[in-house]
């Protein structure tokens, strides 16, 4: 009782941290000092390319030319592509939805995971709109894409916290995902062999990973340059970079991360709509199909069985 | 040296002259009448207070050959005319910032309009050139300043800087003044004329 009413105030405090720090970047953003157009906007010129500069203006400006929207296009085309050709050469896993069922997500769970979804269902097309925004003849359009991007982080970094922490003890890895990455979680075949994973396999953990740290990683660069002309002094100083260089490696990150986040999201959406069928129904009312449960996460079923739970 | 490259447009503030006045961007300001916040020129002066060492510049967009704020635009709003100068579409552009990080000079600004700061559509220094809107039409005015290339006039910054420490023009014509100015350091009251 004691343990568990400590661990209950250290991941308020947790939060309580996050929510000052994103307020904080938000009330720096309006201070009076330019750290862009000041008097550092010469230090700045020296940094672009001097012997003792970190060259993130250059890199920054190569990576954004020539590889970032290339790299999103491939994303974009090859993992639908892989996974349709899964489709067609292996097809989805199909479990009879009438059986006994599993209570496996409470109402807490599903809340928080549909804010994120919704989020996301915002956030990647419309990071995706602004990546081709050439293409699509920029404007208003992107504008709004540009807007909405912003807009939609706010219900995501409001539950990102309590996602990471609900779900976290599941998501550390173990034997069985280093099992279930030989067999490639058994979708290189169709017979139904008992898989080894627990309540997450490992693919979903990956997934568990990108989508809270990364995604606080792309919340944190995505408010850098949001805000833009922020003061935090102590920023400058842990990273030892000038405010230009900190907007620069946010870009930097929040593209590169930004791959990761999308690639994973296309698969999560492929799995749970597509390569098992009726999947998706457990993150809407809640239940699993028990065979499904006993088929795709049977270690996590040996131990729901264990404790008499099934 | 190719006749193409003789026709680019570049400024060089010669940092011997500038004498910190801020006409410049007092000049630009007033010229194209920008929101306050809005500092397509700035004059900054380095080394304060250290003797010998102090100096003064005027800094703003250089349009630069390779321009990398044009190599990293998302929506591609940017354009380098014939002459060199770097423009730019304020229609197009979406406010994402991409080109203040791509760019050396901290040229590209950004007013904030919406309510909740939300960055709007770029601004930076047209070299008194406009932009694709009908030359000299009330509506290029309005989004980017006067357009006084097209006019025959020069630069505002440079037309009106006192001590002709700033100059713009083709670039081997800039070169040529600079160059006389360096080679007559300490000869005395030049025969030449100052300026072009």
């Amino acid at each position: 009782m004691d343990g568990n009413a400590s661990m209950k105030g250290k991941v308020m405090r947790k939060y309580f941290y996050f929510i000052i720090a994103t307020l904080f970047l938000a009330s720096a953003a309006y201070a009076a000092d330019s750290q862009i157009w000041g008097d550092m906007r010469v230090t700045n010129i020296f940094g672009y390319g001097q012997v003792e500069s970190k060259n993130l203006g250059p890199l920054f400006t190569m990576l954004q030319s020539e590889y970032f929207p290339m790299i999103f296009f491939g994303i974009l085309v090859g993992v639908p592509a892989a996974f349709a050709m899964h489709y067609l050469a292996i097809g989805p896993k199909v479990f009879p939805h009438g059986g006994k069922k599993i209570y496996i997500f409470s109402v807490f769970n599903r809340f928080v995971h549909q804010v994120a979804a919704l989020s996301f269902i915002i956030l990647v097309p419309t990071g995706f709109m602004i990546v081709f925004g050439d293409k699509l003849g920029g404007g208003s359009l992107i504008r709004l894409a540009k807007d909405l991007h912003g807009l939609a982080t706010v219900p995501f970094a409001i539950v990102v916290i309590p996602m990471f922490l609900m779900w976290l003890k599941d998501a550390f890895f173990n034997f069985d995902d280093v099992k279930w990455m030989m067999i490639v979680g058994g979708y290189l075949s169709k017979e139904k062999r008992p898989i080894p994973a627990g309540k997450f396999n490992a693919g979903q953990k990956m997934w568990y990973w990108i989508a809270t740290l990364g995604g606080m990683i792309m919340i944190l660069s995505g408010a850098a340059m949001y805000f833009m002309d922020f003061d935090i002094a102590w920023l400058r100083e842990i990273t030892g970079l000038s405010q230009i260089d900190i907007l620069r490696a946010s870009a930097i990150i929040h593209n590169v991360v930004g791959f990761a986040v999308v690639a994973l999201f296309i698969t999560h959406v492929y799995m749970s709509v597509f390569a098992i069928k009726g999947a998706i129904h457990s993150i809407i009312d809640g239940h699993m199909e028990e065979e499904e449960v006993k088929i795709l996460h049977s270690s996590y079923y040996k131990k729901l069985k264990d404790q008499g739970k099934v | 040296m190719s006749s193409n490259e003789m026709s680019k447009m570049k400024f060089y503030c010669d940092d011997n002259r500038c004498i910190e006045c801020d006409g410049c961007s007092v000049a630009c300001a007033e010229a194209h009448e920008l929101p306050t916040g809005v500092n397509r020129r700035k004059v900054v002066t380095l080394n304060e207070g250290i003797e010998g060492k102090e100096f003064s510049t005027s800094i703003a967009c250089m349009h630069c050959t390779d321009a990398p704020c044009e190599q990293v635009c998302p929506v591609d709003c940017f354009y380098v005319r014939e002459d060199g100068i770097v423009l730019h579409d304020k229609n197009k552009c979406i406010g994402c910032g991409y080109c203040l990080y791509a760019c050396p000079f901290g040229a590209p600004q950004f007013p904030r309009d919406g309510a909740f700061g939300t960055k709007g559509a770029m601004d930076k220094c047209t070299m008194c050139a406009g932009g694709p809107e009908e030359t000299n039409s009330e509506k290029e005015r309005h989004l980017y300043g006067q357009n006084r290339i097209a006019e025959g006039k020069v630069p505002v910054c440079a037309a009106m800087c006192s001590t002709k420490a700033l100059l713009v023009g083709e670039a081997q014509e800039v070169a040529k003044i600079y160059r006389q100015r360096v080679s007559s350091y300490g000869k005395g009251v030049q025969s030449a004329p100052y300026g072009w």
